[in-house]
C-alpha cells in the first residue's frame, strides 16, 4: 500500500483515498492481473439445462487431450457449502442434479485456454429434464417437485411474526390502505468479474488462493471444508477487488473449483470468468413482490403496518433465510412503528441464486413502504415530509422488535432536503411533466453476532511499530474500494495523534494479517473502526509509559502533542523517533492488538425467531428529494436532479462519504429506473452490459449530498455506517416523483420506458371506464 | 472475454487489392471498426473466418468529399469524424445526429460508415454467448432450425439497428460496391434484403466501397432515436426524417426507421401526405403509415409494441418539428 500525500489526514476532513494513485495509474494488480507463467488455464462447462438429474457425465475423453492437466467434476467433492451453517446445500460442481441453467458441472486446467475450451467440449454430458419453476408462484405449487428434499415445498424459509396488536391498530386508524409492489431481480455489476488464482504446492500440501472476494475468512473455511484440507495449509489472499456490493459477500463456486483445480493439476490455476458467468454466479438482490397494509390516523401516524412479502431466491440458499428476515426486520427502526405483522416467504426456484446486495432485505420493502406513505398522506391532504415527521422515533429508544437505536439524525436529514430542494415553494408546482418526490431509508452499521462465530471477539486489528517509526496497521477488513482502509489508518493516527503518512496498511492476507469477517453489512468503519481505537490506544500507552521511562516521570503526567512526548509543559520533550527508541528497548519491535465485540445491548434478538438479523450497533439514515421529468408520449423517465442527506453518526473521511452516498443514490437509480435481470426459460436475457442497463453518465444527475452528524455514542468517534443507506429511499422517492409529474403511481419496477406508456394505459383506461359508469349513475 | 477464434488479418491498401484477397479467402470477414464483429466472433457468432479483410488502409475508402448538393463519403470513414464534419453538420445534419448517436464515443472512434451500414441484425436469442446459444438449441439466424421470436417463422425477424442507415435513406442514398464485375451503384434501400438471416443483398464477395447523398435546396432533415440509456444502446427505434414546405404545405416527405424491422424501413406512400398541411388528420394518416410497415417482434429485451409506438411518437415530433423549422437535435 503506498502512503500518496494526502492534505490532512484528520477526522472529518476531505481524503482521498490511499489505494487512489495506483488504481488511477493502472498500477493496482487484481487478481486477474497476477499472471503466473506457470498458471494453467481453467474453464468450466455449465448446465445447459434449468433442472435435471445427471445421468452421465463422463470426462475421459477430456482427460486425454494433451495439455490437459485436470479435470474435476462433483465428484472431487462432496462437502456442501454456504454461508449460514444451517444452509449449507451447494456444492461447487453438481452432484446428481443441475438446479440453474448455468450451474458448474464440471472444470477443466489445461495448458491455454484453446485447450481448456476444446476439451469442455469433449466431456459427455446426459441430463434427464425435471419440471423447472422461474417464479416464486410456480416453485409454491402444490404439485411441484422439491429441488432440496430438506427444503419441501421449496420454501427457504416462511417467516411470520406480529408484534404488538395489529387489528387493534387498524380499527384505530382513519385511513387503512393496502397495495402491492413488484420489484424486478437486479444484480451488482461490479467492475471486476470473478477471478481466482489458485497456487497448490504438492510437497508440501499447501494452498494459496487469490480472489475476488469481499470475505476472504469465509473464502478460507470454505476451502478448508471442501478441499478438506487444515486451516493451516491454506492461505487466502485478496489483492485489489473491482468492488462487491454483496456479490462477494459469501464463498463463490469460482474459488473452490479454482483450489480444486489447481489441487488435482499439482500446480497453478488461474480463472478467470466472463461477464456472463459472472452475472451467473449471480448473488443479486432478488424478484420480490410486496403486499402492504398500513393504517394510519388523521395525523399521519402509522398505527398498524401488516406486510407480506415473497423472494424469488433461485436454485440455493445462499443468504436467503438473512435476507427474508432483514426484509421484515428493517420495516422496524426508522419510525415509531408499534403493531406490524409481517409474513415474509423465501422461496427456491430454478434461476441463478441470489445475495445480500447492498441494502441487504430492505429496498424492495422501503420502496412499498414508502410509496404508500405518500399515497395516504396524499388522502389525507398531509405532505409528504409531515407524515414522516408525524412517525419520528426519539433516541435513545428501543424498538418493537428489540432493535437499539441510540443516534437519530432523520429528523436533521428531512430538514436538509426539504430545503436544499426548495420542497416547500416547488412542490405541484413545477408543471405537468416535472415533479419532485422524497422518502427515507436506513441501514445497519455492523452486524450484531457473526455467522461462524467461535467465541472471539467480533474484530481484531494489529498495530505493529518497528525502528523506523513506521506504523502497520494489519487488518484482514477488505478494501474492495469501499475505502475501508483509509479510514482504518485515519483512526489510527487520530488516535495516536501522528501524521496519516506514518500509517501503512496490510489488509486481507491470511498469513499477515488478523482474521476479519469481512466487508459487509456496513460493518468495517464501525466494528473495525472501534478495533482500531483499541489497538490504537493499547500503542499511545505503550509510547506513554516508554516516554515516561526515559523523562522520569509518572505515565500519567506525560503530555502528548502531535508526535511530541513532554513531561510538562516547560519541558521540551522527545520527538517520535525518540520515544519510538524507547518504547523499543524495552522488548524490540512492538505489535498490539485492539479488539472489538458488538455490545451485547446492540445485539438485540429476542421479539421472535431470527430476530438477531437487523439488530446492530448502530442505524444510518438518510432523507432524499428526487427531481423528475417525464415523457407521457415516450414513457422516458430522466432524473434531473437528487438531495439527499445521510446521517452516518460523523463523517471520518467526507470525501469517501460524499462518494459513499453519490454511489448508493446512484446505485438506488439503477434499480429505479433501468436495471433488471430477466430469463428465458431459465436463460439470462441479459447477462452483459449492453442488456443489463446500468445507468451511464448520461443519465447521472447531479446528486447534491448533505451530511447529518448525529454522534452515536458507540461508534468510532461516533460514526456508524455512510455506504448503504441512502440506496432504498431513491426508488420510492422517484416513484413519489412520477406522481408528482404526471399523475400516476407506477408499481413496479424498473420504470422502464414501456413500462411507463404500459401504467399510463391501464390508467387511461381506469378513468374512461371510471367516466362510464359516472354518466351511467348519472342518467 | 470469451476466446478469439484464430485468424489472418489481411490489410489491403486498394480496393482491388482488397476483392482479389476477398475472392481468393471464401470464408473472410470484413473488417471496419470490429466494434460488432469482434464482439460476435468472441460470442463464437458465425463460422469462425480464416482471414479478417481490413478495409481502413484503403485511401479512397477513408474520405468525405462534396458539397451542399451532393455527398460522397467513403465507407472505412470513421464515426467520430463523420459526426464532427463541417460539411456534414452544416448541409446534412440529420446524418451528422445519427453518427454522433451511434454506442458512446470510444465505438464512434472506431466504428465505420460502411459497418453501421452493414451492421449484423440483432436478435436477443442471437448475441448471445455460444453455451447460451447451445443450451437454446440456436436458431433459425444462425445454427438452428426455429425462430424463438415466431416459433412457426420460416423467416427470421432479427433486427436491423444501424442508425446510419434511416439518416441515409432520406436522403437518396447510394451505395457504391465493389464486385466480380468492377463497380456498381445501388439505391441504398437495394442493399438490403427482407429477411434477418441474409440481412444483405449482396454477393457473396461484394463489399460497400463508398456511400452518397443528396441534399436538394429547401429540404429539412433530422435524425432521433429511443433507447432506455442515452449511450451505448442500439436504438429501440430510430427515425430519419426528410422533408421540403411548399408554403403553408408539405412539399415532400421521405420517412426511414430503424430498430423494428430486419431492414431500415424507408417508409412507401408518403407522397400522399403531401399537399396539404401538417395538423392532427395528417399526422394520424401519418401514424397508419407506420404502423402498417413497421413491425413489433420480441427481439430485444423491451417489447416489440413498445418499439413501433415509439418510433411513431418520433416521426410525429420530427415532422412537426422540421416542418416548424424548428430545433433538430435529439429529443432527450
Amino acid at each position: 500500500m503506498s502512503d500518496a500525500p494526502a492534505p490532512s489526514g484528520a477526522i472529518g476532513a476531505y481524503v482521498p483515498l490511499l489505494d487512489g494513485p495506483e488504481k488511477v495509474t493502472g498500477a493496482a494488480k487484481y487478481t486477474a492481473d497476477f499472471l503466473a507463467p506457470d498458471a494453467l488455464c481453467g474453464r468450466i462447462l455449465r448446465s445447459p439445462s434449468s433442472h435435471a438429474e445427471i445421468v452421465k457425465l463422463d470426462v475421459a475423453a477430456a482427460r486425454r487431450l494433451p495439455g490437459v492437466k485436470a479435470v474435476v467434476t462433483g465428484a472431487d467433492c462432496a462437502t456442501p457449502f454456504g454461508v449460514l451453517p444451517i444452509a449449507m446445500n451447494e456444492f461447487p460442481l453438481a452432484r446428481e442434479r443441475v438446479r440453474y441453467r448455468g450451474e458448474p458441472l464440471a472444470a477443466v486446467a489445461a495448458l491455454d485456454e484453446a485447450t481448456a475450451v476444446r476439451a469442455l467440449g469433449l466431456i459427455e454430458l446426459e441430463l434427464k429434464a425435471l419440471p423447472a419453476y422461474y417464479t416464486a408462484d410456480e416453485a409454491r405449487a402444490p404439485e411441484a417437485t422439491d429441488l432440496h428434499a430438506e427444503r419441501p415445498g421449496n420454501i427457504e424459509r416462511d417467516v411470520v411474526y406480529e408484534l404488538g396488536q395489529v387489528e387493534r391498530g387498524f380499527a384505530k386508524a382513519a385511513l387503512v390502505r393496502e397495495a402491492s409492489y413488484r420489484c424486478a431481480e437486479v444484480y451488482q455489476v461490479q467492475t471486476e468479474t470473478h477471478a481466482a488464482l489458485a497456487d497448490y504446492d504438492a510437497l508440501r500440501d499447501r494452498l494459496a488462493v487469490h480472489c475476488t472476494t469481499q470475505v476472504p475468512f469465509y473464502v478460507h473455511l470454505m476451502l478448508a471444508r471442501c478441499l478438506a484440507m487444515d486451516k493451516a495449509r491454506i492461505r487466502v489472499i485478496k489483492p485489489h477487488i473491482g468492488g462487491g456490493f454483496g456479490a462477494r459477500t459469501e464463498t463463490l463456486n469460482v474459488e473452490l473449483i479454482c483450489a480444486l483445480l489447481a489441487r488435482a493439476a499439482g500446480g497453478k490455476v488461474r480463472l478467470v470468468t466472463s461477464r456472463e458467468e459472472t452475472f451467473i454466479t449471480h448473488r443479486g438482490r432478488p424478484e420480490q413482490a410486496v403486499t402492504l397494509k398500513i393504517g394510519m390516523a388523521k395525523d399521519g401516524r402509522v398505527l398498524a403496518v401488516d406486510c407480506e412479502t415473497v423472494q424469488r431466491g433461485g436454485a440455493y440458499s445462499g443468504y436467503g433465510i438473512v435476507t427474508i428476515l432483514y426484509a421484515g426486520s428493517l420495516l422496524n427502526a426508522i419510525y415509531a412503528i408499534d403493531n406490524v405483522r409481517y409474513h415474509g416467504t423465501r422461496v427456491l426456484t430454478n434461476t441463478p441464486p441470489c445475495g445480500a446486495m447492498r441494502g441487504h432485505g430492505t429496498v424492495n420493502v422501503r420502496f412499498a413502504f414508502e410509496a404508500l406513505l405518500d399515497t395516504m398522506a396524499a388522502e389525507l391532504g398531509l405532505d409528504p415530509f409531515a407524515v414522516r415527521r408525524a412517525n419520528l422515533l426519539r433516541a435513545p429508544t428501543r424498538t418493537a422488535n428489540d432493535l437499539l437505536v441510540n443516534s437519530y439524525g432523520l429528523p436533521e436529514c428531512l430538514d436538509r432536503v426539504e430545503q436544499a430542494s426548495g420542497w416547500q415553494a416547488r412542490k405541484r408546482k413545477l408543471g405537468q411533466g416535472r415533479g419532485l418526490g422524497m422518502a427515507c431509508s436506513h441501514y445497519v452499521s455492523g452486524a450484531s453476532k457473526p455467522v461462524h462465530w467461535t467465541g472471539e471477539p467480533h474484530a481484531t486489528v494489529n498495530l505493529k511499530l518497528d525502528f523506523d517509526g513506521s506504523i502497520v496497521l494489519l487488518t484482514g477488513a477488505p478494501e474492495i474500494g469501499q475505502g475501508s482502509s483509509t479510514v482504518l489508518a485515519q483512526i489510527a493516527a487520530e488516535v495516536l495523534g501522528v501524521a496519516l503518512a506514518r500509517i501503512r496498511v496490510v489488509a486481507g492476507d491470511s498469513e499477515l494479517t488478523p482474521k476479519d469477517n469481512g466487508a459487509y453489512s456496513s460493518r468495517v468503519t464501525v466494528m473495525v473502526g472501534n478495533a482500531t481505537v483499541a489497538a490504537a490506544e493499547n500503542l499511545k500507552r505503550r509510547l506513554a509509559a516508554a516516554a515516561a521511562r526515559a523523562l522520569d516521570c509518572a505515565p500519567e503526567d506525560i503530555e502528548i502533542e502531535g508526535e511530541t512526548f513532554r513531561a510538562s509543559s516547560q519541558d521540551q520533550g522527545l520527538d517520535f523517533d525518540e520515544v519510538v527508541t524507547a518504547a523499543l528497548k524495552e522488548a524490540g519491535t512492538i505489535t498490539v492488538s485492539g479488539n472489538y465485540s458488538t455490545p451485547p445491548e446492540a445485539q438485540g434478538g429476542k421479539a421472535y425467531r431470527g430476530a438477531t438479523v437487523g439488530s446492530t450497533v448502530a442505524f444510518s439514515y438518510a432523507a432524499q428529494v428526487v427531481e423528475v421529468s417525464v415523457d407521457e408520449e415516450t414513457g422516458q423517465v430522466t432524473v434531473e436532479k437528487v438531495w439527499v442527506a445521510h446521517d452516518c453518526g460523523k463523517a471520518l473521511n467526507r470525501l469517501a462519504v460524499e462518494g459513499q452516498v453519490q454511489g448508493s443514490v446512484w446505485m438506488g437509480m439503477g434499480q429505479a429506473l433501468s436495471e433488471e435481470t430477466g430469463y428465458f426459460q431459465g436463460l439470462p436475457l441479459a447477462a452483459n452490459m449492453l442488456d443489463y442497463r446500468v445507468p451511464t453518465i448520461a443519465e447521472s444527475p447531479p446528486i447534491e449530498v448533505q451530511i447529518v452528524e448525529s454522534n452515536d455514542p458507540l461508534g468510532p468517534f461516533g460514526a456508524k455506517e455512510a455506504g448503504e443507506g441512502s440506496l432504498a429511499g431513491f426508488l420510492p422517492a422517484l416513484a413519489n416523483a412520477v406522481v408528482d409529474a404526471i399523475g400516476l403511481r407506477v408499481t413496479e419496477l424498473p420504470l422502464t420506458p414501456d413500462r411507463v406508456l404500459r401504467a399510463l394505459d391501464r390508467q387511461r383506461r381506469a378513468r374512461e371506464r371510471e367516466a362510464a359508469r359516472a354518466a351511467r349513475q348519472k342518467t | 472475454m470469451e476466446l478469439l477464434p484464430p485468424f489472418e488479418l489481411l490489410r489491403p491498401t486498394t480496393v482491388e487489392q482488397a476483392l482479389a484477397w476477398r475472392l481468393e479467402n471464401p470464408n473472410s470477414r470484413l473488417l471496419g471498426g470490429g466494434t460488432d464483429l469482434i464482439v460476435n466472433l468472441r460470442r463464437g457468432i458465425g463460422e469462425a473466418p480464416q482471414a479478417l479483410i481490413d478495409l481502413n488502409q484503403i485511401d479512397e475508402m477513408t474520405v468525405i468529399a462534396g458539397d451542399g448538393a451532393a455527398l460522397r463519403i467513403g465507407a472505412s470513414v470513421k464515426l467520430a469524424a463523420l459526426a464532427a464534419h463541417p460539411l456534414v453538420r452544416a448541409h446534412y445534419p440529420g446524418l451528422a445526429q445519427a453518427a454522433a448517436s451511434v454506442a458512446a464515443a470510444t465505438q464512434r472512434n472506431m466504428a465505420t460508415v460502411g459497418g453501421n451500414l452493414c451492421l449484423d441484425t440483432r436478435c436477443i436469442f442471437y448475441n448471445q454467448s455460444e453455451w447460451w446459444r447451445a443450451s437454446n438449441d440456436y436458431c433459425l439466424k444462425y445454427g438452428g432450425s426455429k425462430c424463438h421470436v415466431a416459433p412457426k417463422s420460416k423467416v427470421c425477424y432479427a433486427t436491423f439497428s444501424g442508425d446510419l442507415a434511416p439518416a441515409l435513406l432520406v436522403l437518396e442514398g447510394e451505395v457504391e460496391i465493389i464486385g466480380r464485375g468492377g463497380r456498381r451503384t445501388a439505391p441504398l434501400a437495394e442493399l438490403y434484403s427482407r429477411d434477418g438471416r441474409d440481412y444483405l443483398s449482396l454477393a457473396r464477395e461484394e463489399f460497400v466501397c463508398s456511400v452518397t447523398a443528396r441534399a436538394a435546396p429547401g429540404l429539412r432533415a433530422a435524425y432521433d432515436k429511443i433507447r432506455v440509456r442515452r449511450a451505448i444502446e442500439f436504438p429501440l427505434a430510430g427515425v430519419a426524417v426528410a422533408l421540403a414546405r411548399d408554403g403553408d404545405k408539405l412539399g415532400a416527405l421521405r420517412v426511414a426507421v430503424t430498430g423494428t424491422n430486419p431492414w431500415p424501413v424507408l417508409l412507401e406512400e408518403t407522397a400522399a401526405l403531401c399537399g396539404g398541411g401538417v395538423d392532427e388528420a395528417l399526422l394520424q394518416r401519418f401514424d397508419a403509415l407506420l404502423k402498417a410497415q413497421l413491425m413489433a417482434m420480441k427481439t430485444t429485451f423491451t417489447s416489440g409494441h413498445y418499439r413501433r409506438r415509439a418510433a411513431t411518437v418520433l416521426a410525429r415530433r420530427l415532422v412537426r418539428r422540421l416542418f416548424d423549422g424548428g430545433y433538430m437535435g435529439e429529443t432527450r
